[in-house]
């Protein structure tokens, strides 16, 4: 055993926190003789592992030295579903780095909403800030609960201006969200909505751990723009196909590459602006 | 309305697993009424002593009485449950 567990171990003698230790369950140990956390040896690799293995992928593409730098500004926060971060014309307070949160951003149009895009572990919420702008165009909504580490607006410009390859990571994602964005106006004039369905699928999907996807009838809708019936229409079709399975807004991935094919040339774009 | 505190080791594996299953309970039994303050120990070790916590990730349930603390990354969900006095 090395020192440092020793000393972990006698700092934790006994009790719940002890039982804790033992079945592998705790990241740190706090030492009230030095004022400070003693992190476990597994918790320390996995802190100071590349940046390479961050959840966020806008993250992990950083040098190290820059991600720890970012690290100080950044706090882990949970979301949770149906959360609002930010409302159309609000001041932009934080910037939001999802691990595995998934952020839907909408655009409100007479108290109707439609989904523009959503945001997962690939990148971040509050674009506007790296671009110029303070007030949130759109509103913020969290689709899938999970955690983000978020990072105040004033924090994230200074980095932005002193690292040049956040600016590089954001830049690129910006862009690649704007061609998004261009397609989507594109599709929702032209292609049939079981199509549109299948690429949000696909879209959403790459955002998730596993086959399921939780999305209301409601919020489907609102993603393609089109009423609830429509879209009853559109996910009963893909399940006769056997590409998902349908029920209740719980969604199971069953046949991936078919849907694929089944979803409209617009997936493919995105895929290509985002790699 | 549920008030807790979550220290944890900023997103070292245990700690991100405690966020996401507390976050996991709010959502299908607490519908919002609670309020979550998180506190990584790492910046602030001095203020998780203060709050008498040994361990991170380690949950304080501190209203309504009683309070409880739960240690570990919060994957009983029936000794959480129980901690925050909610009905399974």
């Amino acid at each position: 055993m090395s020192a440092a567990n020793g000393r972990i171990l006698r700092l934790v003698k006994n009790g719940p926190e002890r039982e804790a230790l033992e079945s592998g369950q705790v990241d740190a140990v706090l030492d009230r003789t030095s004022g400070t956390a003693l992190l476990l040896p597994e918790a320390q690799r996995a802190l100071s592992s590349t940046a390479g293995e961050a959840a966020n992928h806008l993250l992990a593409a950083l040098p190290r030295r820059d991600y720890e730098r970012l690290l100080a500004e950044l706090e882990l926060v949970a979301l949770t579903y149906g959360e609002v971060l930010y409302e159309p014309g609000a001041r932009i307070r934080y910037v939001y780095f999802p691990n595995d949160a998934i952020v839907s951003l909408l655009v409100v149009v007479e108290h109707k909403a439609l989904e523009v895009t959503l945001v997962g572990r690939e990148g971040l919420v509050g674009i506007p800030l790296a671009l110029g702008a303070d007030l949130a165009p759109v509103r913020a909504l969290v689709q899938g609960t999970g955690s983000a580490l978020r990072m105040k607006a004033a924090s994230f410009r200074e980095e932005l201006e002193r690292c040049v390859p956040l600016q590089r990571e954001i830049y690129r994602y910006a862009y690649a969200k704007l061609v998004q964005a261009r397609q989507t106006a594109a599709c929702n004039r032209f292609h049939q909505v079981d199509q549109r369905l299948a690429r949000w699928l696909l879209i959403t999907h790459d955002r998730v751990r596993g086959n399921r996807v939780h999305l209301t009838h409601e919020f489907l809708a609102d993603m393609l723009g089109v009423r609830r019936v429509g879209v009853t229409t559109a996910a009963a079709e893909l399940q006769r196909q056997g590409l998902i399975e349908y029920h209740r807004g719980d969604i199971r991935i069953l046949d991936r590459r078919r849907l694929e094919t089944a979803a409209c040339s617009c997936y493919r774009v995105d895929e290509a602006s985002a790699g | 309305m549920v008030v807790m505190c979550l220290y944890v080791a900023r997103d070292a594996p245990n700690s991100v697993r405690a966020v996401a299953n507390l976050a996991e309970i709010c959502k299908q039994y607490l519908h919002g009424r609670f309020k979550l303050e998180i506190v990584d120990v790492l910046k602030s070790p001095l203020r998780a002593l203060k709050d008498g916590v040994l361990v991170t990730p380690s949950l304080a349930k501190l209203s309504p009485a009683p309070v409880a603390k739960i240690v570990g990354n919060l994957s009983d969900r029936a000794s959480v449950l129980q901690a925050l006095g909610i009905k399974g």
